[in-house]
Formats: structure tokens, C-alpha cells, sequence
């Protein structure tokens, strides 16, 4: 920046230099016209305005260049130096903060296959809990049915016993009754001969 | 204790052959064995009475007439025998006495003696039949000694020497609810 001020600060001193040598092809056109050609005479300055308003020229340039450019120099180059140094932090800024960016795209990639791999063991975990909960139950279940029958069992038989046990009871007991009140003295007698002789033997030797 | 086992066997036959001296004649002697058996019985049957005649705090006379009055009329030399063994306090050895005696008096008569059990009393042709049958087994005469036990309900029961046939109606009803009562249904397959 300081360099193309410098270089249109010796652009200005080149014109001004131009322009002091161009009216002596003024005067020559002057001189020109006033041997009969006016026209371009109109156009160019008269050496005696051109001389010192070159003079004056070159002392605003002088002190312009010695008084005014240095301040507006440096506040240019102070202006660049902010924005380049403003550009450079940017930069700066905008690096880290891609650098951040993808530091978090990365943990968040990773947060993202953590979570899916805890949501894939939970479900591991959960299916096995599951299976084992429904195989418990079902073997519960059955323990259950199987005690079930066999109290159900153990309770029928002994039902049909104590049923068995009642009538054999009250068979006999008919049976007998009915011997006892009618059998006569007669019957008696040919069941105890009918007995004795399928009686066995009394003789232990 | 096999001392004592054989004491009280001596003790016991002494007794029985003391009592079949006492007594005078076949008839006696077997009639003599059924009032035993129901001396025996009789004290069996209530354990009272056996607890009174064992108790030697009781004085010994008081026993003594404790035992005539409960079986008077049976035959004197038996109730004397009775009167010394609960005096010295032998009243236990009574069912060995019994055995004793009825070997004894078997021997003395030459016969077999068989208790015979029935729910009416036994007619001259079952006697000769029982008689017929078991005289020809022993080789020896059968003598009956009757019994009538109506809880019998009908057949027989006839023992001798610690052998028991039991053709009773009664016996046989139990074997049948015992078997009514344990036999598989076979329903519940």
C-alpha cells in the first residue's frame, strides 16, 4: 500500500514535470497564433501564469509530501496493518474454528457409534434378560403343573382308597348281617362241615 | 435270664402236674383243663382283676377270697392251686401253667385235646366228624374242649399245641375287605 502511494505521489511529480516543459510548446503555438494561429493558443497557458503557478504547484506538492503524506501514509499503513492483522486473526479464527469443527464432528462420529454400540449391547443384554425371564417363567410354569397333578393325583388316590376302604367296610359288614340274622342252626352246621374238610392239619410234626 | 426262663418253666410244670395229681379220674382231669382255660381267660380279660391278684400290698388272704368268690364252683383242687400261686404272687405264670397242664393231662390221658370254637354249639355228628378227623392225624383220641362265640358269624376255629386253624366266617370277611380295600381300581391309566 505505502509503495502505490509512493507511486502515484511520483505519477503527480511526473505530470507536474510534463506540464512545466509543455508550455513552452504552448508558447510556441501562442507564438504561433499570434503569427495567425488562435485556435490552439486559446488552449495554452501563458508562461507568466505558468511559471508560478508551477512554483506554487511544487511548493503544495513539497508540502504536502513533507507535511500531509506522512500522517495519511502511516494511518494507511496503520488502517492495513489493522485489516492484515484483522485478515490474519480471521484466518487464524476461521482455522481453529475448522479445526474445532472437525474435533467435534469427530466426537460427535464417536459419541454416535458409542451410543449405537450401547443401544446394540442393551439390546444384546435386553434379549438375553428376556429369554432367560420367559424360560424362568416357563419352568415355573411347569414345576407348577406338575405339582399341580400330582397333588391332584396323590388326592385321587387317596380318595379311591378311603372310597375303596367304605365299601369293602359296608360289603362286609352286609355280608355279615346278613349271615348272622340268616343263617339257621342247620346252615351253621354245613358251613363248619363244609370248613372241616378243607381245614388243614393240627399236627405240628 | 435263661435261669430265669427255666425256673419259671419248672415253676409252671410243678404247678400243672400238682394240680393233675390233685385231681381224681380221666373226666377230672379234662374237665379241669377247660375250667383252666377259663380261669385264664377270665384273668385275661380283666386287667383289673390281674392287677389285684399280682399286688402283693394287698394282704394275701384278701386275694385268696378274691379268687374263691370269682370262680367259685370250679373244681376245689384247681381253686387251691390258684389260692398258693397268688399267694406267692406266681398269678403271671398262669398261661404257662395252662400249657403245662394240658401236656401234662394229654400225656396222663393218652388223648389230644383241641379247642374247638363255633357260633352254636357243636351236635354229636360235627363231634364225631372233628373227632373222626384229627384222631386219625394225631393217632391218639381227640378230646374237644367247646367253646361257643357268636362273633365268630359262621365256620370254625379249632388250635391245639400253639397251632390255630381259623375256618371262621368272620376271618374271612377280613381277608376279603382287606383285599376289597387294596386292589388297584386299574381305572385310572
Amino acid at each position: 500500500m505505502k509503495r502505490s502511494i509512493r507511486t502515484i505521489a511520483g505519477a503527480v511529480g511526473a505530470s507536474a514535470f510534463g506540464l512545466a516543459f509543455a508550455p513552452v510548446l504552448a508558447f510556441a503555438s501562442e507564438e504561433g497564433a499570434e503569427e495567425g494561429f488562435d485556435g490552439i493558443g486559446l488552449l495554452l497557458p501563458k508562461l507568466t501564469e505558468f511559471i508560478p503557478m508551477l512554483i506554487g504547484f511544487l511548493v503544495l506538492w513539497f508540502v504536502l509530501a513533507k507535511f500531509a503524506w506522512p500522517p495519511f501514509i502511516g494511518m494507511i499503513d496503520k488502517r492495513a496493518t489493522t485489516i492484515r492483522e484483522s485478515l490474519e486473526r480471521a484466518e487464524t479464527a476461521k482455522v481453529e474454528s475448522e479445526r474445532i469443527l472437525e474435533e467435534n464432528r469427530l466426537q460427535l462420529e464417536e459419541t454416535r457409534k458409542q451410543a449405537a454400540q450401547i443401544i446394540a449391547d442393551a439390546r444384546v443384554t435386553g434379549e438375553a434378560v428376556r429369554a432367560e425371564v420367559i424360560a424362568q417363567a416357563q419352568e415355573d410354569a411347569r414345576l407348577l403343573v406338575e405339582k399341580a397333578r400330582a397333588a391332584i393325583e396323590t388326592e385321587k388316590k387317596t380318595a379311591i382308597a378311603q372310597l375303596q376302604s367304605s365299601v369293602a367296610d359296608l360289603s362286609v359288614s352286609v355280608v355279615g348281617k346278613v349271615i348272622g340274622q340268616d343263617f339257621t342252626d342247620a346252615d351253621h352246621r354245613r358251613l363248619i362241615e363244609r370248613y372241616l374238610v378243607e381245614a388243614g392239619n393240627l399236627d405240628a410234626n | 435270664m435263661p435261669i430265669d426262663r427255666t425256673l419259671t418253666r419248672r415253676a409252671s410244670i410243678i404247678y400243672a402236674e400238682t394240680l393233675l395229681g390233685a385231681t381224681s379220674g380221666d373226666d377230672s382231669a379234662f374237665e379241669v383243663s377247660g375250667q383252666l382255660e377259663q380261669v385264664l381267660a377270665t384273668v385275661r380279660g380283666s386287667g383289673e382283676l390281674r392287677g389285684v391278684l399280682a399286688d402283693r400290698t394287698i394282704p394275701a388272704e384278701r386275694r385268696s377270697e378274691l379268687v374263691r368268690e370269682v370262680f367259685a364252683g370250679f373244681n376245689a383242687a384247681l381253686l387251691e392251686v390258684l389260692v398258693v400261686m397268688v399267694e406267692r404272687g406266681d398269678i403271671s405264670l398262669l398261661p404257662r401253667v395252662n400249657e403245662a397242664y394240658i401236656a401234662a393231662a394229654e400225656e396222663a390221658l393218652g388223648s389230644v385235646i383241641i379247642d374247638v370254637t363255633t357260633v352254636i354249639a357243636l351236635d354229636d355228628g360235627l363231634r364225631d366228624s372233628i373227632k373222626k378227623k384229627y384222631s386219625a392225624q394225631f393217632g391218639k383220641e381227640v378230646l374237644l374242649r367247646e367253646h361257643v362265640d357268636p362273633s365268630l358269624v359262621g365256620g370254625i376255629v379249632l388250635s391245639t399245641h400253639g397251632r390255630r386253624i381259623d375256618a371262621s366266617v368272620v376271618s374271612q370277611l377280613e381277608r376279603a375287605r382287606t383285599v376289597l380295600a387294596t386292589v388297584s381300581s386299574g381305572g385310572d391309566r
